[in-house]
């Protein structure tokens, strides 16, 4: 207990006396960790979108106009057997013409002098969340085209392939980005902690001198090295709320993209601590890849 | 106690010890004398687990030397106490702090630990001064803070490099004392110095070394 207390003592000396590099090594590892952080907050909410999206895609079935009533029935009760079909609803060639003069007043003009109704019925499909995948609904629309009396199949597919595509680049990129991170994190943390360590060599002489093991020496540096990596943490995440909240502010004062501010979410709570905790494991490792070689206990004590 | 079988340690350009053979019994006094470069210093280092012999072997209470594992040599030094030239203390840490520190490392309890540092720090005068900063006493009462340390855990040996190597004539007697009650108290003492006053005032027995041999090994006067 006494030797913990002491240990600890240490290690808040030693973070009192390197005040200036302390500050610079917190201060650098936080935005670093904010870089990461952008790249994170920005993959999870396009990956958020992206599932979203994913799972309001409806697939049009558009019925041949001369289909009599027994063709659009059989495709009705084909359909409903479809495993990959979780609701259907009809629209008749009537209420689609009905919705076309309610969504697109101006060009109503268009099917004026038209002897009969040029609109095609259709069936609207929603599809099962789990075979909400983008390669299985191809195949599901290849499908249907071939059932008798079915004139198209449209579905919203590409550009949810485009944003899907876009977000694995995200965790590609993210992955590449974080290792770089990290190494850049360690090296910080550990040149931090190295120097604390060059400024109590005599101390740690004086230790080796008493008979303290390797582990006790290094103990204080660790500490040190998970106080830099939570305060490096903690601070980042400060700045990315912060960032985050002006973004907000801007993105509804623009007007662009109205709505969209809703569905953006920053970091959940356990992310926020996992953040820290990362900075402070990260601050942890540094400091004992830094001590590790200078541990040897067989170095002139005397 | 200690051991030491045809022990010799090279340098890149000279030979510190050479061939080196000799036995230190339990409560034993030791004075290695020699003028500087003799090899004292290296022998103590050895002794200390600091370094290993190039050729030969060290048995510290029956532990060699050379082959303990780095992590079992603070183990080994925990029976030891070592006083330096230049002390070694922290300066910006009290008497108290500096003393009990051994302790601390070895998980001595709060109340063990005060108890044990007042009487050493009285049995070597420098109990009035225990929450003095080390960084302002002088060069007499910090080498007796460092002896104070180095015998707060009971060594089995203490280790003595020119112990009286930055004092005067008069605080050199008072230390010799000091020495030599520890050594009345049991504690095996091996203590380096080309001081001949010292050698006289110890009177123990005596390893004279040159250019790292070993050139005479003589008992106590009587």
């Amino acid at each position: 207990m006494r030797r913990s207390l002491y240990l600890i003592q240490e290690a808040l000396a030693s973070l009192r006396v390197n005040r200036t590099s302390v500050i610079i090594g917190i201060v650098t590892m936080a935005f670093t960790i904010s870089c990461f952080g952008i790249f994170a907050l920005l993959y999870g909410n396009l990956k958020k979108l992206a599932g979203t999206l994913q799972q309001d895609i409806e697939v049009v079935v558009y019925v041949e106009s001369q289909a009599s009533d027994k063709v659009v029935e059989e495709v009705r009760q084909r359909l409903e057997s479809e495993q990959a079909v979780e609701t259907l609803s009809f629209v008749s060639k009537n209420q689609a013409l009905k919705e076309f003069y309610q969504h697109f007043p101006d060009e109503s003009r268009m099917l004026e002098g038209m002897n009969e109704n040029p609109l095609p019925a259709s069936f609207v499909v929603q599809i099962t969340p789990r075979f909400q995948v983008s390669d299985y609904i191809e195949i599901f629309a290849e499908r249907v085209k071939q059932f008798p009396g079915v004139d198209q199949v449209r579905y919203s597919q590409d550009w949810i392939d485009t944003l899907a595509l876009l977000v694995s680049y995200f965790e590609f990129g993210a992955v590449i980005i974080g290792a770089i991170l990290a190494v850049a994190t360690i090296t910080i943390i550990a040149n931090t902690v190295r120097l604390s360590f060059y400024s109590r060599k005599e101390e740690i002489e004086i230790l080796r001198l008493i008979g303290a093991t390797g582990s006790f020496i290094a103990t204080p540096y660790v500490i040190e090295g998970a106080i830099l990596g939570a305060c490096g943490g903690a601070l980042a995440l400060v700045l990315l709320k912060g960032a985050f909240e002006f973004f907000l502010l801007e993105l509804n004062a623009s007007g662009w993209f109205s709505g969209l501010e809703s569905s953006l979410a920053f970091f959940p709570l356990q992310t926020s601590i996992i953040l820290v905790l990362s900075g402070m494991m990260l601050g942890c490792g540094s400091s004992l890849l830094s001590v590790f070689g200078l541990m040897k206990v067989r170095n002139d004590a005397v | 106690m200690i051991q030491l079988f045809h022990v010799s340690k090279f340098f890149e350009r000279c030979t510190a010890l050479h061939d080196i053979t000799l036995r230190i019994d339990r409560g034993e006094c030791v004075l290695l004398t020699g003028p500087s470069g003799a090899g004292k210093t290296t022998l103590l280092k050895l002794i200390f687990g600091a370094t290993i012999p190039d050729e030969g072997q060290i048995l510290v209470q029956n532990r060699n030397i050379a082959r303990l594992r780095e992590a079992d040599i603070p183990y080994l030094r925990r029976t030891m106490g070592f006083v330096v030239q230049n002390f070694k203390l922290l300066p910006k840490k009290t008497v108290f702090e500096n003393v009990a520190l051994p302790l601390i490392i070895q998980g001595v309890s709060l109340a063990e630990s005060k108890k044990r540092v007042r009487e050493v720090l009285k049995a070597v005068g420098m109990g009035h001064k225990h929450t003095s900063e080390t960084g302002v006493l002088s060069a007499g009462e910090q080498q007796r803070v460092c002896i104070a340390r180095a015998i707060v855990n009971n060594p089995i040996v203490l280790l003595a490099d020119e112990p009286t190597g930055n004092l005067d004539m008069a605080l050199t007697s008072e230390i010799v004392e000091l020495f030599k009650t520890i050594n009345a108290q049991g504690t095996t003492v091996l203590l380096a110095t080309h001081n001949q006053t010292v050698v006289e005032e110890m009177n123990g027995r005596v390893i004279h070394l040159q250019a790292g041999r070993m050139v005479s090994d003589k008992g106590p006067m009587e």
